[in-house]
């Protein structure tokens, strides 16, 4: 090993007959970073994995894994492992069998395989698993030996592909710790394919956005959740209501803007002044039962009770909105009215 | 840099072209006779090198020219494209040179204008040897590992060589030779251009005649072959899923005697059911004899004609379609079937909705096999036919019979083929884009569905008839080579025994004096060697097909089916067509016989293994791949053992069919190969049955000790899942 | 691993034994049954010394692997099987023109198949074409006892003769162009014609209606008379029968293989198997045909040819490939398209 590499994307495109999957797309992943492909289902997000894993060769630009171009480098070539989304666990071979394998192949002398395989089913906590086939494992369980499998090869960069959704969801947070754990353990560059923003925000240093075979924004979770590039992002990363508004003026990179006879002032992010989007999350929307400064009138249309929160969908002068509310113990009833402000955090203006 | 695999190719190739004999040996592969006798300095011996310098034979020169063009990728990065377009020159140059010296001088001297220029007076040359294989493979693997550099294969080497030499294998010794012989189809007898008379002998009445549906008179061969084809295909097809089931998925007891039964019928020489069949069924037969007495009855000749031809086929292609079936059936998940029970389906609907359709592949697979099968075989239709024509006799006769038409045969094979290719367009139609992965890379616990009782008993009452028909009739053929005259004088005597198997002590130890002996060990070494390579080239070929992609694939696939379907008297008389002078000249060697087989048996272990790896997940091999195993790798530990049914399928069939192959045989035996087969239709035509009996029994047994054998070798696939014998017990139990 | 080579070394232990070079030697595709081929060839070679590789296969097999080999010729002598293919051989320039020393000794019939095939062949032994029937089947179905050809379109002989299809077996097509000359071409289809109806089924094979006989699935046989004198002698209760009309015969030939590579060994095979005493032989390898040497002695068993009322077959004619595309086209038309 040679300590984690950087993973680099030079206007790579991928073509499969007339359908481009992945669209001239450029990036770069830091050594020792998790970075998280996010998208919706056909964005291209796993073909891309796949041309890191070189499972798929790229028909254009130029792929750079640890200062090495790889671009036309078959998979065995190249020092990456991927834990794949069925697992894809030999089921003629032990768990035992099935982690060593890579060590095997490899020719790595057979006491130190058994050593590094033995080891590394201790990381995942299946020790003493070893001799059990993969059909007698729980799907959890499972995960974790094709974890086991990935990591054992130390190699300079793992790839998940959408390693929980085979999970039950109190199962798929904890593994998902325990994967991110891991990583920050053994300090690999890792790059995981996702469609769940949650998984995503959780478990990333950073996050890829990719809307149909290009990437829509990039950046860390709290980038991407408190200033989205754009409509798609700021819809997709986390609830928002998008609302229309007016920028009347802009002054020092901050825009003075009204909708729905609220106005704010918010950092301009590129606008100018004129027609423009802003995206306000639930929980920035606050709620009051009686009417104060500043606030303006809505009607509850639907009030759910959730326990640890309220949800309700109010009827505002800038639309229906979505509210999401801590205050459990003072109810708002559907059918009836109440004043709303906005949290200076979580409202932004979304570049058109 | 080079790469390791080129650069010993790139070494192979120039000690092939410095070191080896260019030309075959009259001696044989083996022989080491150039070593001695004069090796470079002799005509026939010299290496390349040495022919050019010392042999005159200048036209071998420029090889050395497209050897040396890979040398300058020296010092270049390897997977640079610029490398990849120079390897693809010189491998691509030195194959046409190649071939084009090949066919334009040969034994009788030049015959290409253009080449003259570079023979001297009296110059020709003979087949190639070792040295000129191993040079045209160096020029193969420049070309694929040009095109992996250029992204053939995802830049895969192991994958792009392995469809290089698959191609140029399938091109040499099927699509060669076979267009040699349907290019006669164009020709008199003359051999000059005759495109008229082709037609007129495609559209004869003797093949698409229809009297027979107007009532009197006949139809023609080709309305007779098709019908036979389909109905065979159907019954095989059904009656190995019966089997299968049975074996695979309820608690009957006698399994193994059922497993071994339904191997019997093919690994029994030719001739030999028809005869068995005749002897029960025929006008004096037992069964028809029994039968008439107790109806009053005039005794039929019913037997002879498609229902005989019929069931002698399906009696001796059920076995195929098990075997591709049963890895079929064992291969459906549990979990599927689990699931769809949760969904409120029962045991039958579960079993019409999702076993049977995820074992469609295995489904049109053995009906495929079985459809070919019966439009080539001519062993039955020659025993039971009467007076009911197909077109596999009508093609053997039309070159062995008094016609003399080679040309008429041409044009039957060719529609022979129309019909194989009809049936492979249907079978891919019908198996559509749907995928059927049910071994997925997740352990599958679940527990394999017994079957519904309704379909249980009809498996059986199917199943147990027709074993114990099977049972009766090897009894028969058992008892046939113990009696003087086989249905007519039933005194026991082991005179045919002891004639064809005899071993007595010498003066030098054991004579092995045996009338049978040579042909016996000749066919069982070349049956042995045929069947690992058989195997091996068709289940990589199966794993291109399945896993890998690349533009012609159709093509590539329909290519490595096309010498199954032909008859084999077509592709004897291709081979000698197409072999029997240089650059290949094999006729009158054991290695003719060797490739015929693995070429002609390698599309069931083909189909043994789409069928199989279709129901392989893909990711399975991508997770080894990323995890450092090479494609070879990959093959090896992963797919090979996920594939043991599939192995077995082709090893025992091919091993079996090389035993018991006639057809293509006739023409390739010489007086050094005689194979077991050829001398027993000589039995057989002398009207010596005892001996051709006793020959078959014991040819029967030793395929069984070796198919025994191959099984303990293969051993189990390890799925990891629970057997339906614990299910059934559990659920009596609960 | 282990397997693997196992059968590398078994591969290598049968490809080693390839063909040696001994001081003389030849191949020889011989036509006729196992026996009499190996008899031949042990005899040839404890009398020269001249090791004989020997492949056996049918007449029309050997014909047509002779005729694919024809550019690269790997065969020196064709010996026995019947006469047309190796008038066809001649025909097409396959085979070598040679008149051996021993020609005069021969039968008449032998000596015009030599001069019909341009001296590229040469007659061995003759073989009469007539039928045989199963005796016990006869009497059990109460038949009367068949002697002519005319008795086996009687309407009794319904669905119990069998003979093979001409298209497929020189033998049937003996039988077609015996017919045509003993009762001229309209009358031989007339009787063809009828015949049709008796016809229980046309084999592919030539010698198959006797051993259908033999194993009782048809009554009569339509053969040559030294096959049905081959199935009697294994115990069957074939009775053979000379037709009274007179009937046709096959002419068992030898030719010498254009572009021989052991030329003078094919020779002095040619010239051995001509000899009186060779020919005699054959009755140990149970063949019942009639050796062509005039010295030479039938065996016993064999049908006498004086006996026989013999027609006088006109070989060239007949061996022609036209006259033969002709007649065969002409009984496929008028006869098998018959409904039965």
């Amino acid at each position: 090993m040679s300590g984690p590499a950087s993973v680099r994307f030079e206007d790579v495109t991928k073509r499969f007959g007339e359908v481009v999957a992945v669209d001239s797309i450029s990036f770069e992943v830091e050594p020792g970073n998790l970075v998280t492909l996010l998208g919706p289902s056909g964005c291209g997000k796993t073909t891309t994995l796949r041309m890191i894993a070189g499972l798929e060769l790229a028909s254009a630009g130029r792929i750079v894994i640890g200062g090495r171009d790889v671009t036309a480098l078959p998979v065995t070539a190249r020092d990456v492992a991927m834990v794949f989304q069925s697992y894809a666990l030999f089921p003629h071979m032990t768990v035992a069998e099935n982690v060593a394998y890579g060590l095997t192949v490899s020719r790595v002398p057979k006491a130190e395989v058994r050593a590094r395989a033995e080891r590394a089913l201790e990381l995942v906590g299946l020790a003493g698993y070893g001799a059990r086939l993969p059909s007698e494992l729980s799907g959890g369980q499972q995960q974790r030996v094709a974890v086991a499998r990935a990591v054992v090869l130390e190699p300079d960069v793992l790839l998940f592909d959408e390693p929980l959704s085979n999970l039950d969801a109190k199962l798929r947070r904890r593994v998902r710790e325990e994967i991110r754990e891991l990583q920050q353990k053994l300090g690999i560059t890792t790059v995981y394919v996702t469609h769940d923003q949650e998984e995503a925000l959780a478990v990333s240093d950073r996050i890829i956005v990719m809307n149909q075979a290009v990437i829509a924004q990039e950046g860390t979770p709290r980038q991407l959740y408190e200033e989205p590039a754009s409509r798609f992002v700021a819809d997709f990363i986390g609830d928002a209501n998008l609302v229309e508004a007016r920028i009347r003026a802009v002054e020092n990179g901050h825009a003075q803007v009204e909708a729905g006879g609220l106005g704010l002032q918010l950092p301009a992010r590129g606008s100018a002044a004129g027609p423009a989007l802003l995206a306000i999350r639930p929980r920035s929307i606050r709620l009051h039962p009686e009417p104060r400064e500043h606030a303006v009138r809505v009607r509850v249309d639907k009030a759910t009770y959730l326990g640890g929160h309220m949800e309700y969908e109010v009827e505002a002068p800038l639309g229906p909105l979505f509210v999401v509310d801590l205050a459990v113990d003072r109810p708002l009833p559907a059918g009836s009215d109440a004043w709303m402000t906005l949290a200076p955090r979580g409202v932004t203006l979304v570049p058109a | 840099m080079l790469n390791r695999p080129l650069a010993a190719w790139l070494a192979a190739g120039w000690a092939a072209a410095l070191l080896l004999p260019w030309y075959m040996l009259d001696d044989g592969l083996f022989s080491f006779v150039w070593l001695t006798e004069g090796y470079a300095g002799d005509r026939d011996y010299a290496p390349a090198l040495f022919q050019v310098l010392w042999h005159e034979r200048y036209w071998l020169a420029p090889l050395g020219l497209f050897l040396a063009l890979p040398l300058l990728a020296v010092g270049r990065p390897d997977n640079g494209r610029g490398t990849g377009m120079l390897l693809v020159a010189a491998g691509a140059g030195g194959l046409f040179w190649l071939l084009l010296q090949g066919f334009g001088i040969d034994h009788r001297g030049v015959s290409l204008a253009l080449l003259e220029p570079l023979v001297p007076e009296g110059g020709r040359q003979y087949g190639m040897g070792w040295g000129a294989s191993l040079v045209a493979l160096a020029f193969l693997f420049f070309i694929t590992q040009g095109l992996a550099a250029h992204g053939l294969a995802r830049g895969d080497v192991f994958v792009a060589g392995s469809i290089g030499l698959v191609v140029a294998l399938v091109a040499a010794f099927i699509f060669f030779p076979v267009l040699t012989i349907l290019s006669s189809a164009l020709r008199d007898n003359q051999g000059a251009l005759a495109p008229f008379l082709f037609l007129d002998k495609l559209f004869d009445g003797r093949i698409w005649g229809t009297a027979c549906l107007t009532g009197g008179g006949r139809c023609g061969s080709a309305w007779n072959s098709l019908i036979l084809a389909v109905l065979t295909g159907l019954s095989t097809t059904l009656l190995g899923l019966a089997f299968a089931l049975v074996v695979t998925r309820t608690g009957f007891r006698a399994k193994r005697m059922l497993r071994t039964l339904t191997v019997l019928p093919i690994i029994t020489p030719p001739f030999v059911i028809g005869l068995a069949i005749i002897l029960l069924f025929g006008r004096s037969g037992a069964v028809t004899q029994f039968v008439a007495d107790l109806l009053g009855l005039d005794a039929g000749r019913w037997v002879y004609g498609l229902p005989g031809i019929l069931f002698a086929q399906t009696l001796a292609f059920t076995p195929i379609a098990f075997l591709v079936l049963i890895g079929v059936v064992e291969g459906v998940s549990p979990s599927m079937e689990e699931a769809a029970q949760t969904l409120r389906a029962d045991a039958w609907t579960t079993f019409t909705t999702v076993s049977l359709p995820l074992m469609r592949p295995g489904l049109a697979n053995a009906f495929l096999l079985g459809f070919i099968e019966s439009l080539a075989d001519f062993g039955n239709p020659l025993v039971l036919g009467g007076s009911y024509d197909v077109l596999a006799t009508d093609i053997f006769f039309a070159i062995v019979g008094a016609q003399y038409d080679q040309g008429r045969a041409a044009v039957l094979a060719i529609v022979l083929l129309s019909f194989t290719l009809m049936a492979f367009w249907a079978q891919q139609r019908w198996l559509g884009r749907r995928s059927y992965a049910t071994v997925s890379g997740k352990g599958d616990s679940g527990l394999p569905l017994q079957l519904p009782p309704a379909l249980r008993r009809l498996c059986y009452v199917v199943v147990i008839p027709w074993a114990a028909l099977t049972a009766v009739i090897y009894l028969m053929i058992l008892f046939g080579g113990f009696v003087e005259f086989w249905g007519r004088d039933h005194t026991l005597t082991l005179r045919h025994y002891i004639h064809a198997f005899s071993v007595v002590e010498g003066e030098h130890g054991l004579v092995w004096s045996g009338a049978a002996w040579n042909s016996f060990w000749t066919t069982l070494q070349i049956a042995a060697i045929s069947a690992v390579p058989t195997a091996a080239l068709g289940l990589l070929t199966a794993w291109l097909l399945v896993r890998q992609s690349f533009g012609f694939k159709r093509a590539f696939e329909f290519g490595t089916m096309l010498s199954f379907a032909i008859p084999g008297t077509i592709i004897g008389v291709s081979y000698i067509l197409a072999f029997n002078v240089p650059p290949l000249e094999l006729t009158g060697t054991g290695i003719i016989l060797v490739i015929s087989f693995v070429f002609r048996n390698m599309p069931v272990g083909v189909r043994a293994g789409i069928a199989t790896m279709s129901q392989l997940d893909r990711s399975l091999d991508e997770a080894s791949l990323t995890l450092r195993a090479n494609s070879f790798t990959t093959v090896r530990k992963v797919i090979l053992p996920l594939l043991r049914p599939a192995i077995l399928a082709a090893l025992v069939y091919s091993f079996v069919r090389a035993m018991t192959a006639i057809s293509a045989v006739v023409f390739l035996v010489s007086a050094n190969y005689e194979m077991a087969t050829t001398y027993i239709l000589g039995r057989v035509e002398n009207g010596d049955y005892g001996l051709a009996i006793a020959y078959c029994s014991v040819l029967i047994l030793v395929m069984l000790a070796a198919i025994g054998l191959m099984q303990w070798v293969v051993g189990h696939r390890r799925l990891g899942r629970r057997a339906p014998s614990v299910a059934s017990a559990a659920e009596q139990t609960s | 691993m282990k397997n693997t080579l196992r059968l590398g070394a078994a591969a290598i232990a049968i490809l080693v034994a390839g063909p040696a070079f001994a001081a003389g030697k030849m191949t020889l595709y011989c036509s006729p049954q196992e026996e009499w081929c190996q008899l031949m060839v042990t005899e040839f070679e404890k009398e020269t010394g001249i090791k004989v590789a020997m492949t056996r296969k049918s007449s029309g097999e050997t014909f047509a692997q002779i005729k694919a080999e024809a550019s690269n010729p790997k065969g020196d002598v064709w010996w026995g099987g019947t006469g047309d293919p190796h008038l066809q051989a001649a025909e097409e320039g396959l085979t070598e023109a040679y008149t051996s020393e021993h020609l005069d000794e021969l039968h008449d019939w032998a000596q015009r198949q030599h001069a019909a095939a341009d001296k590229k062949s040469v007659g061995i032994y003759a073989g009469a074409l007539g039928f045989g029937y199963n005796e016990e089947l006869l009497k059990k179905h109460g038949l009367p006892e068949p002697r002519c050809w005319s008795d086996l379109i009687k309407p009794e002989f319904r669905g119990e003769v069998q003979m093979a299809n001409p298209n497929s077996s020189g033998t049937a097509y003996t039988m077609l162009a015996t017919m045509v000359q003993l009762m001229g071409e309209d009358e031989a289809f007339d009787y063809l014609k009828a015949l049709h109806q008796n016809i229980n089924q046309y084999t592919k094979s030539g010698s198959a209606p006797i051993k259908a006989a033999a194993q009782g699935e048809t009554t009569v046989g339509i053969v040559f008379q030294h096959d049905a004198v081959t199935m009697r002698v294994t115990g069957a209760p074939i009775k053979v029968v000379s037709p009274c009309e007179g009937t046709g015969y096959e002419i068992g030939s030898m030719s010498i293989i254009k572009g021989a590579r052991n030329l003078e060994e094919a020779k002095k095979f040619y010239d051995f198997a001509l000899r009186p005493d060779i020919q005699t032989m054959a009755a140990q390898a149970k063949a019942y045909q009639v050796p062509s040497n005039k010295q030479a002695t039938p065996p016993p068993e064999a049908p006498d040819f004086d006996e026989i009322k013999l027609i006088d077959y006109d070989f060239k004619k007949y061996g022609s490939s036209d006259e033969r595309q002709r007649l065969l086209k002409k009984w496929d038309e008028e006869v098998a398209a018959q409904p039965r």
